[in-house]
């Protein structure tokens, strides 16, 4: 016999006009191995068919399922039970439109913020299927992985105090997503050109260092160096022309392989 | 009802659907993305190994080619692949994998230097040039001659992926997600397009396209132990195998990937294998090598999994509360090759499992993973039966992996494949022209307007407890090993759960916003129907071949099944109607023996001249 | 090189926010350093005060040091939540999360208001009763100034040592390995800079 778990889970309909927000109490028995993702679906399956919630490839890769679990932001998928106290409350992700119960619209959101931070490679060279590839540091590209590993779930920009004041704000995802252009050699954009794209609170500087990005991340991504590599950077530009340059490209040091160009 | 129009609509926007989708819009064509769940969140995420690719940039890689490629994937396929096809696939897969370096996947790079790498759990020094510095490296994938896996740390499928979308978003492709497409809109000649099911609100929304392309992925959701993602229902196969015109092909073959995780079904890579990791039973013991000697854990998919199988029932497998399993070992790697190289493994292990691999044995048992069939296209990638229907990827059964597919292969044809179709898509549309019909688009949704009526007023069981009966008939009776009895007896329980369908009802009340049960609801009775296809199909190809494993005519017959199923689905119908087409339209490589798995082989007439072409016949 | 957007000046703005912060921090520093002695010899302090005020640096840092306040207080205020209900979510965002860095940064904002109000208070009290000296301190502090530094004296200490930790977290000077140490030290910092604070405010109330 296991535990016996109590899900309160947060539970609402906006299209529903007769809904209003409240929590549902479901009762579980707990298994071992047992993950939010086969708890959810047992509820759904055995107890209440109307509840709405989001998982896909259930093995913390797609990040669909982010959702607050007992007051943190998480992947349900591999958030075991066994981790958790017997009560466990459930809410959906705050910033991102709520569709019903625990699902919330973070497609429409990432891909927003994609375009504003114009999140491709910006290169003038075409394409040549003759010629071989360029060749890339080993050291550089894996690099240039560990910050595309974001998995866009979302969690980070629900713990972000100052995304939950200000709807506006890109969040450490999107800082992020650009520090990855700005080590590839392949974007050609310059200091200049991130400084306009992320230069103002509503960029980097809404960051207010309050490290729950990072805390809270399923990836373990280093999300506040990368907003301070990016703040930096931004900064600088930002005094170009004020601070004399020595002191500038002194002050540039972060690590990566651009130039204070 | 909203009704979008569109050059041309792309149903699932995974790699293969992305692919297709890029290289209409570079063409200039209005492109519409319709997906399930944001793209970036698509199944093509969770491929964690590679790419194949014949660019011999690695040491172990030396001296490749795509005749060389070409060889592996027939012989893989065990012949019941298109070798037009397959000699289509290995010429374009580098400039693919170049390609998507240049878009700005970040693949791992070869470093010139003596370096330890590992075969069958046994380390070896290899250098590498020092001419190849920077150029993409290879890691070693089952079944091939040489290395020639590309990838990415172990985020290959998440690299390519997002950076394909990063495409996407340069190029203002709409995409449309949470948007579930039904139906198809056709005349019984034309594709015009889809009715789609939005999942945020339940509304009816209408695709008219000049060209409609399916690429939603595999079906394995039709079994209970499934690597697939959730989303993995076949929703696409569904919708051309429901126009009765459009057939699926080869939907017996489907295979199972050895090292799936016991009890949650994660996928751990075949990267684990390949980097030296090995499997062992309930002693503890390395038993591959008994039975391939030569490749042991690296044989093909169908190969391991069916030894893994073979040995669980003399009575070696690891007894557990989930069932039996055996053991994968990738502890001798180290703990800092299995926390970089390996990571994502290492991830699965500890969050899933509660096992560290550094330390621990990983339990696995092999578990559904790929979907060699599915919607019938010709190389071009347009689908038979409906002019304007095309398919790419998992989806499609361009045929590329006949009855049994390589790793590194699957990743490499969606993007392969994309570029292919989606440049025939682009001559396609040039200068065609359809009218689009508006009767035929308000008859297709008043039909599923009227089947979700239905199932609002069932009285029978609900979607679950008939999902849950279909995957549990499909584990049982249509698993690794089959025979002509269970097949039978699987049959008929479908045809049985598929007569259930007409009277599923819904448990919860339906109300505005999205619906879970509702979403289910509507693809359970087409899940059955590829459930069917697949245990019927598997029922009457009475040879084994590849993944297609049957314990009563255990020969691949040449003579009488070097042949692809075709399964159409005339509406009212409870089984499909089999039709069957020669596997290749000629040979470069003769049919033989693969030079693994054993097993014997019936041979077929000789070939005549006219039979056979060498592989540079064409560019 | 490509011009500027329109977002610039406000872009400055965090710029500035860092070097006044960074000023002030180092003020802070110097000023409780310089308070040390005192738990030695009240003369030496007196000593101290007679120098910066022959020397006229007090009169003219003080009012700079205020004016500097206010300036660092203007442009942070923009991430104060003073737009409505903005205060009410970032509480209970903090309640919820219960992220001890999250809950610092609400310490930050209180600090932040108090500081102001009372290094007005502090400037210009000690200014209108020159000379400085440990005398006219412990003066002060018998007529109910005491609770006043009781209270204004932590909560400059937390807000340095916060801003500093903000600081190095922000501009990427404290990265993800080093930032337990930095934390452990600014912590231990900030105890030091309290032990001596007490100690100087214990000692020049004994001194009546």
């Amino acid at each position: 016999m296991g535990r016996k778990l109590t899900f309160e889970i947060f539970r609402y309909q906006p299209l529903d006009t007769a809904a209003t927000p409240h929590m549902q109490t479901f009762e579980l028995e707990e298994h071992p191995s047992m993950t939010l993702f086969i708890a959810l679906n047992q509820i759904r399956e055995e107890q209440d068919a109307s509840l709405q919630f989001d998982f896909c490839c259930r093995a913390g890769i797609c990040g669909s399922c982010g959702m607050v679990i007992n007051g943190r932001p998480g992947l349900a998928c591999h958030t075991q039970t066994c981790d958790l106290p017997d009560h466990i409350t459930l809410h959906p992700l705050p910033v991102f439109k709520l569709l019903g119960d625990l699902s919330v619209d973070t497609g429409t959101w990432f891909r927003n913020v994609g375009k504003r931070i114009e999140s491709w490679i910006h290169t003038d060279k075409a394409f040549d299927p003759a010629a071989q590839e360029e060749r890339m540091d080993n050291e550089l590209a894996t690099k240039i992985f560990e910050l595309d590993r974001c998995i866009e779930c979302g969690c980070c920009i629900a713990a972000c105090g100052t995304a939950r004041m200000r709807e506006d704000f890109l969040g450490a995802t999107a800082i992020n997503r650009l520090a990855r252009f700005y080590i590839d050699p392949r974007d050609n954009r310059t200091p200049a050109d991130f400084y306009d794209l992320i230069g103002d609170d509503r960029g980097v500087f809404g960051c207010m260092g309050l490290l729950a990005c990072d805390n809270v991340c399923p990836k373990k991504l280093p999300l506040q160096d990368q907003l301070g590599i990016m703040r930096r950077m931004v900064t600088l530009e930002s005094v170009r022309g004020i601070l004399p340059e020595w002191i500038r490209s002194k002050l540039q040091g972060c690590g990566c392989n651009h130039t204070a160009n | 009802m909203r009704i979008f129009q569109s050059d041309i609509l792309c149903i699932g926007a995974g790699l293969a659907g992305e692919r297709v989708a890029v290289e209409a819009a570079q063409a200039g064509f209005k492109v519409i993305c319709l997906t399930v769940v944001p793209p970036r969140r698509s199944h093509s995420s969770a491929a964690m190994g590679g790419m194949q690719a014949a660019l011999g940039n690695s040491i172990m890689g030396d001296g490749d080619s795509p005749e060389i490629h070409f060889k592996d994937t027939v012989k893989g396929s065990d012949w019941g692949c298109d070798q037009e096809v397959a000699r289509l696939f290995s010429q374009t897969a580098p400039i693919a994998m170049r390609e998507m370096a240049w878009m700005g996947v970040p693949w791992s790079r070869v470093v010139p230097g003596e370096h330890t790498y590992y075969k069958g759990g046994k380390p070896f020094q290899a250098t590498e040039k020092a001419e190849n510095e920077g150029l993409i490296h290879s890691r070693a994938f089952g079944g091939t001659a040489k290395w020639r896996t590309c990838y990415t740390s172990d985020g290959t499928g998440h690299a390519v992926l997002f950076t394909l979308d990063n495409r996407l978003l340069q190029l203002g492709v709409d995409v449309h997600d949470r948007m579930q497409a039904e139906m198809l809109v056709h005349d019984g000649v034309r594709c015009m397009g889809c009715v789609a099911r939005d999942l945020r609100n339940g509304e009816l929304v209408g695709y008219f396209a000049k060209a409609t392309l399916i690429a939603t992925g595999g079906y394995g959701r039709i079994y209970r132990a499934t690597t697939n993602a959730v989303i993995c229902d076949g929703g696409g196969q569904i919708a051309a195998l429901e126009t009765g015109v459009v057939p699926l092909g080869n939907m017996e073959a489907v295979q199972f990937h050895p090292t799936g995780t016991v009890p949650t079904d994660i996928l751990v890579t075949e990267g684990c294998r390949g980097d030296g990791g090995t499997l062992l039973d309930v002693n503890e013991y390395r038993f591959m090598p008994d039975y391939e000697p030569e490749k042991a854990e690296l044989a093909s998919r169908d190969v391991v999994s069916r030894r893994m199988t073979e040995h669980m029932r003399k009575g070696f497998g690891v007894k557990s509360p989930y069932g039996e399993h055996l053991w994968l070992d990738i502890r001798h790697l180290g703990e800092k090759h299995i926390t970089t190289n390996l990571r994502e493994v290492y991830d699965i292990s500890t969050h899933f499992l509660g096992v560290n691999p550094v330390h621990q044995l990983i339990p696995v048992r092999p578990t559904q993973h790929y979907s060699m069939g599915g919607v019938r296209i010709n190389k071009d990638g347009h689908a038979y039966g409906l002019e304007g229907l095309f398919a790419a990827g998992e989806a499609a059964c361009w045929d590329l992996h006949g009855f049994n597919r390589l790793g590194g292969n699957s990743l490499a044809e969606t993007v392969v494949s994309g570029r292919i179709v989606g440049a025939k898509v682009v001559e396609f549309l040039q200068g065609y022209e359809v009218t689009f019909s508006t009767q035929n688009l308000r008859d297709t949704a008043m039909k599923l307007e009227a089947r979700i009526t239905k199932i609002k007023h069932g009285t029978g069981d609900d979607c679950y407890t008939l999902r849950n009966a279909m995957q549990d008939t499909m584990m049982e009776y249509v698993g690794i090993f089959r025979n002509g009895k269970d097949l039978q007896t699987g049959v008929d329980k479908l045809q049985e759960i598929l007569d259930r369908c007409q009277n599923m009802r819904l448990r919860g009340r339906p109300t505005a916003g999205p619906n879970a049960e509702l979403s289910m609801a509507l693809r359970v009775s087409g899940m059955v129907k590829l459930a069917l296809c697949t245990a019927y199909g598997a029922l009457m190809r009475t040879e084994s071949r590849g993944a297609h494993a049957r314990e009563d005519y255990p020969e691949r017959n040449d003579k009488d099944w070097l042949v692809r199923t075709l399964a159409y689905w005339k509406d009212g119908d409870s089984l499909p109607t089999l039709k069957y087409e020669p596997a290749t339209p000629f040979f470069i490589l003769p049919p033989g023996d693969r030079g693994y798995g054993g097993g014997k082989i019936i041979p077929g007439k000789p070939l005549t001249d006219d039979q056979l072409v060498p592989f540079v016949q064409q560019a | 090189m490509t011009p500027r957007s329109p977002a610039d000046i406000r872009s400055r703005l965090d710029a500035w926010q860092a070097l006044s912060g960074a000023c002030l921090a180092l003020f802070v520093c110097v000023h409780l350093i310089l308070e040390g002695p005192e738990v030695l010899s009240p003369s030496l302090t007196d000593a101290i005060g007679w120098l910066l005020e022959a020397t006229f640096a007090a009169q003219i840092a003080a009012p700079l040091i205020v004016l500097l306040i206010l300036f660092h207080f203007w442009i942070a205020a923009r991430k104060m939540p003073f737009r409505s209900g903005e205060l009410k979510i970032f509480v209970d965002h903090s309640k919820a999360l219960n992220d001890p860095d999250t809950w610092l940064w609400l310490v930050q904002v209180f600090t932040a208001v108090i500081i102001l109000a009372g290094a007005f208070f502090h400037v210009y009290t000690v200014m209108t009763d020159m000379p400085i000296s440990v005398a006219e301190t412990t003066k002060r502090l018998h007529n109910g100034w005491l609770l006043f530094h009781v209270i204004f004296l932590p909560c400059v200490i937390l807000h340095t040592g916060i801003g500093i930790w903000r600081l190095a977290v922000k501009f990427g000077y404290c990265s993800k390995t080093a930032r337990e140490t930095w934390r452990r030290r600014i912590w231990v910092g900030m105890g030091c800079y309290l032990l001596l604070g007490a100690l100087a405010l214990t000692r020049a109330w004994c001194q009546g």
